[in-house]
């Protein structure tokens, strides 16, 4: 077995392991809410008591990849905000490429991504200052690519090699994605987790005359379904509803 | 749900990102990288029949004209289908051809076509594809040739070309 294949099923049953912890604790806490509902009043609507945060991330893992491959960077940020019942907007950022330097094939591309969509808490908050979360997602991503010409050879063992150039090119990537991951809080506002990504892009045909190796944001040009994750560290800047603070002061002054 | 216990798969997620490094080799190119052009060789039952049918010829031999390496062509025992390649160097190539490599003339046969260039992938690079434009043939063993698909790609299964052979062969 290849030190690839190992590597391979290395990752998929860390990952597994992850899900299943997960989904432990998750089944866990909703044992608990289903039975503290059986003594609960009747259903009246949820009042949002948490109250506005946006949170700024940077992601750790395509550093690291810089570092330890050649052909390939990408750089991703991202930007959050709770909107209300578990629900937070998302926007991220980034910028990559990749060098093609193979024997019989050589070129480079530079691409800027971006990605907006949403994120579902699955976790019941413990109170209102609770920011921790597993969650699921949605993104809709888009990436700019600019490809340099390529030179290429073609290798015939009959005819013998010939040489060609592909012209450089800038095209567009559109590609949708589901989202899974986690986020907890270490210190006030600041925030630590990871996000598994499978993405599907919708315009592979459109660049098949030279698929980029790398788009970053995305993955594999030449492949129409990718998987990545992110590790984010992230800071959450925090102000407080006006329906929740009217009511604090409301209280206050009743007292 | 505890502290630890939070912490501890995403310490853990943030390790296995490592090993993606693991997978960034060039891919294995599994697809052919050279535009198979198919040959089939027929000839009629007898003289006088209509019928045509798969030739297995003894010793067939194909020989590429102008071919970098002089050294013979290939020869291709007891076989009615062949695969030979087009030049990706000209729009006209030629190969020698000859049913028996034992005692029997050479014909020439000289094919015109279109190069397209063409991306396979990261993996396997550019080749290129052909669309047949004609074919002509000498006449010592064959009798005619005639284009059956113009495409001429790496799809192995794809017949482009019947030779069909004198029947007082």
């Amino acid at each position: 077995m290849s030190i690839q294949s190992n590597c391979r099923y290395l990752f998929i049953l860390i990952f597994s392991v992850l899900l299943i912890s997960g989904a432990n604790d998750v089944f866990a806490q909703a044992a608990d809410t289903v039975a503290t509902d059986t003594t609960a009043a009747p259903k009246t609507k949820k009042k949002e008591l948490a109250g506005h945060q946006l949170a700024i991330g940077i992601d750790l893992v395509h550093p690291v990849l810089n570092s330890l491959v050649s052909d390939r960077f990408g750089y991703e940020f991202a930007l959050d905000y709770y909107t209300h019942n578990d629900l937070y907007l998302i926007a991220e950022g980034g910028w990559g490429g990749s060098t093609v330097d193979y024997s019989d094939l050589k070129y480079s591309t530079t691409n800027n991504f971006l990605r907006f969509g949403f994120n579902r808490s699955l976790l019941t908050r413990d109170r209102p200052t609770d920011w921790d979360m597993m969650f699921i997602g949605f993104r809709a991503g888009f990436a700019d690519v600019s490809r340099s010409p390529a030179t290429f050879t073609v290798l015939d063992s009959v005819w013998g090699s010939r040489p060609g150039i592909a012209a450089g090119k800038t095209f567009q990537a559109y590609w949708a994605e589901l989202n899974a991951g986690m986020r907890v809080e270490f210190v006030r506002g600041l925030f630590g987790g990871w996000t598994a990504r499978g993405k599907i892009l919708f315009n592979g045909k459109s660049f098949n005359d030279l698929a980029p190796l790398y788009i970053a944001g995305y993955g594999k040009g030449d492949k129409n379904v990718a998987f990545d994750f992110n590790v984010y560290v992230s800071y959450g800047i925090r102000w407080k509803r006006k329906n929740v603070a009217d009511t604090t002061a409301v209280a206050q002054k009743t007292d | 749900m505890t502290r630890a216990g939070k912490y501890f798969p995403f310490i853990l997620f943030a390790f296995s990102g490592l090993w993606l490094a693991c997978t960034q080799t060039r891919d294995p190119c599994l697809t052919p990288k050279i535009a198979s052009f198919n040959v089939e060789t027929m000839h009629l039952l007898t003289d006088t029949s209509t019928v045509f049918a798969d030739t297995a010829l003894p010793a067939a031999v194909f020989i590429p004209l102008a071919r970098v390496d002089s050294n013979a062509g290939t020869i291709f025992p007891q076989q009615s289908d062949f695969t030979i390649s087009l030049s990706p160097d000209s729009n006209v190539c030629r190969w020698q051809f000859t049913t028996d490599s034992f005692a029997f003339a050479f014909d020439t046969l000289t094919f015109y076509y279109q190069r397209n260039q063409q991306f396979i992938s990261n993996a396997c690079g550019f080749t290129y594809f052909y669309t047949l434009d004609s074919v002509h043939t000498t006449k010592h063993n064959i009798d005619s040739a005639h284009i059956t698909n113009t495409s001429v790609t790496n799809n192995v299964n794809t017949k482009q070309l019947q030779i069909f052979i004198h029947p007082d062969f």
